[in-house]
């Protein structure tokens, strides 16, 4: 029961319904309108061939005389068929004819006539049926009546009631049609309404699962490739997605638990080992100190963070305004030249100049700093190896790409990916100060640039690209 | 130097008021934007400090409408919102220094007294001079006692702000805003090379340094 209900409320059946309905509306109208169309075509014909036979008497009557009249009428009289003929003396006296009680007034006065009349049974009348006691048959006439030119009356008609049956029978086989196909839809509407219920009720019951807290649960794909295999692979797509943030979400949490909360920590314990006593002014100034440069460190963890955090969500369209790209590589590339040559490093400039693009000039900006920090820091001086650290701006057909090439340890291929990631720090990398937010940061704002952060190898080093639309 | 500082939080604003005290500013202190829009408009002070987030009427407002009755007093925003529009959308409102929270006391200091000197003419003037060295903004030529100082053009817009503000201490964030137009931290110590290649140009040979480093703060140019 709880089934059927559930059925009534689906679409599917409820689409069938209206269909059917539809379709009963229109069966009615369309055999209104045959048969209506049926019965003037057959009573027109009727009346045409009446008043043919009744020209064709009077001309007989005419020619012939009464005997000839007299004959035919016998003759067509006694053909089995819906005719109706009466042929009478003038005072309204049967002569022959296949009927016997017409009303006074169709032999009083010619004219058109139609009324109940009883038709005696003939021998051959197919229609007879053996249990019938009457021996004669009950039908509905049209007539017409004529006085003939040798003073006899003739009625020439046509039983209607044949033609009723036939009608009849236009209407009962339409309606065994309509019924037929109004079953046949409601089977077919019920099959598919099921077939697509049980469908759903996949879907809903992986949701379910899901929502229950199973996130790897995936919608099953048939192969009919339909379009609930498309929507199965849209929401397998989707939760595909949720899955990664979810766990991207655990991995941050995780992360700022270790990455902030460790520094809070050291913060908290330089605080406690100034304040306790026995402690010379210097040891206690010194461990202020290392309060405040950590501290620093934190809040430019926490303005890294919020920085992505802006970057991802996408900053309103006011922050992004058209800038002379070529004029920021150029700037940070000299900003950090002459501390790069302290380090015992190159800074090769090669940019593109006239770069224009429509950009955020201080996140463009950072980000290229990021790049050519990470440069410098993982630098390892080696004998025989200058550090060399190559920015370039290019522009390639629609595309513009920052490239921050170093020839440095490099990332190893299976890290690349990950070390995007917020907070992930190679363990080659722990000892180095750092967020490890850096290169997050990059992808942020290459990904608010509608572009992309590549790593390549650079063999030795890294090639980081940001690849932007110009 | 007389300041007047609007800041609702009021532990740091009595942590503001003694460090400005022991470097030798008073300043008067508003709890909320309507009476510190109300001192602003009814006393004269060389600087005012606005926090951005105040009770009763927001910083901006207040810089607005200061603006609008021509008052010209340079004003210090304060606030925790630092992304660049919020920057932006500060200094459009009249600010003239946007400075995000949290922030070291020096730089705060070194800013509030920048912006005290942008009352008087120097923001006008063609050359400076101090100790024997020379700038001269339209010929963009350096001397120190005669001698001409060949300077790249970034160096030379560096030297430039020092002698603007000579006298003042200028911190690092200062100079990387000023000369590069760029409002993050370099992680590293990027501006003191640039500061040592500079000191080596005017400096090398001469006797007493001009170009100094303040401790935990910055660069200042005197005699």
């Amino acid at each position: 029961m709880f089934r059927l209900a559930q059925l009534w409320r689906t679409t599917t059946v409820r689409l069938t319904a209206l269909f059917m309905l539809i379709f009963v509306i229109f069966a009615v109208v369309l055999l209104g309108l045959i048969s209506w169309q049926t019965s003037v075509q057959l009573q027109r014909q009727q009346t045409d061939a009446i008043d043919r036979e009744a020209v064709q008497f009077k001309r007989l009557d005419g020619d012939g005389g009464f005997r000839a009249t007299i004959i035919a009428v016998q003759r067509l009289a006694s053909q089995p068929g819906p005719g109706i003929y009466y042929l009478a003396d003038p005072a309204g006296q049967l002569i022959v004819g296949n009927v016997t009680d017409l009303p006074p007034e169709v032999l009083a006065e010619p004219g058109t006539y139609s009324f109940n009349y009883s038709k005696p049974r003939l021998f051959d009348d197919p229609d007879s049926e053996a249990d019938d006691p009457s021996p004669q048959r009950q039908g509905y006439a049209m007539v017409r009546s004529e006085k003939l030119p040798s003073g006899l009356i003739l009625v020439v008609g046509r039983d209607v009631v044949e033609r009723r049956g036939f009608t009849a029978i236009v209407l009962q086989w339409f309606a065994v049609g309509a019924g037929g196909i109004l079953l046949f839809s409601l089977v077919a509407g019920v099959l598919t309404a099921v077939r697509v219920l049980r469908r759903i009720d996949t879907i809903s019951s992986t949701s379910n699962k899901i929502v229950s807290g199973n996130l790897s649960e995936r919608v099953p794909v048939t192969k009919r490739n339909d379009e609930f295999d498309a929507l199965a692979t849209n929401l397998n797509l989707m939760l595909d997605r949720i899955e990664k943030l979810m766990q991207g979400m655990k991995e941050v949490t995780d992360n700022v638990a270790h990455d902030l909360k460790t520094p809070l920590t050291r913060l908290r314990n330089q605080a406690e080992s100034a304040l306790r006593d026995g402690q010379g002014e210097d040891t206690r100034k010194q461990a202020l100190e290392t309060t405040i440069e950590e501290s620093d460190k934190l809040i430019k963890t926490f303005n890294a963070l919020l920085m992505i955090a802006r970057a991802e969500a996408g900053t309103p369209s006011g922050a992004l305004s058209e800038i002379d790209l070529s004029a920021v590589v150029t700037d940070v590339a000299d900003l950090y030249g002459p501390l790069a040559e302290d380090e015992g490093l190159t800074i090769e400039a090669d940019i593109a100049e006239g770069v224009r693009i429509n950009g955020n000039r201080e996140l463009l900006g950072q980000a290229l700093v990021n790049l050519i920090e990470n440069a410098l820091k993982y630098y390892e001086p080696a004998e025989g190896k200058a550090g060399l650290i190559k920015v370039g701006l290019k522009r390639d057909g629609n595309r513009v790409r920052i490239e921050v090439a170093d020839n440095g340890p490099g990332i190893p291929a299976t890290d690349r990916g990950r070390v995007v990631e917020r907070f992930v720090r190679l363990e080659t990398s722990r000892t180095e100060p750092g967020s490890g937010l850096g290169l997050s940061l990059v992808a942020a704002v290459a990904q608010l640039h509608k572009g992309e952060l590549r790593l390549e190898d650079n063999a030795p080093g890294v090639r980081a690209v940001i690849d932007l639309p110009a | 130097m007389k300041i007047l500082l609007i800041e609702d939080d009021r532990e740091a604003a009595s942590y503001l008021i003694q460090a400005l005290d022991e470097a030798g500013h008073i300043t008067h202190h508003a709890n909320d934007g309507e009476t510190g829009y109300a001192m602003a408009s009814s006393m004269d002070y060389d600087v005012l400090v606005i926090d951005r987030m105040l009770p009763r009427r927001d910083g901006l407002s207040i810089i607005e409408s200061l603006r609008a009755e021509d008052d010209k007093t340079p004003v210090l925003i304060l606030s925790a919102l630092g992304e660049v529009d919020d920057r932006v959308t500060g200094l459009r409102a009249g600010g003239d220094d946007y400075l995000v929270k949290p922030y070291a006391f020096t730089e705060l200091l070194a800013r509030i007294e920048v912006l005290a000197r942008r009352s008087s003419p120097a923001e006008a003037a063609t050359s400076f001079e101090v100790g024997g060295l020379a700038l001269d903004r339209l010929s963009r030529k350096v001397e120190r006692d005669g001698e001409q100082i060949l300077l790249q053009p970034r160096e030379f817009r560096l030297l430039e702000y020092l002698m603007k503000n000579a006298g003042k201490v200028v911190t690092r964030t200062m100079l990387l805003e000023n000369v590069w137009d760029y409002h993050f931290d370099p992680q590293t110590n990027v501006i003191d090379v640039h500061m040592s290649r500079l000191r080596a140009k005017i400096d090398k040979g001469h006797a007493n340094p001009l170009l100094h480093t303040i401790r935990g703060a910055g660069y200042m140019i005197r005699d």
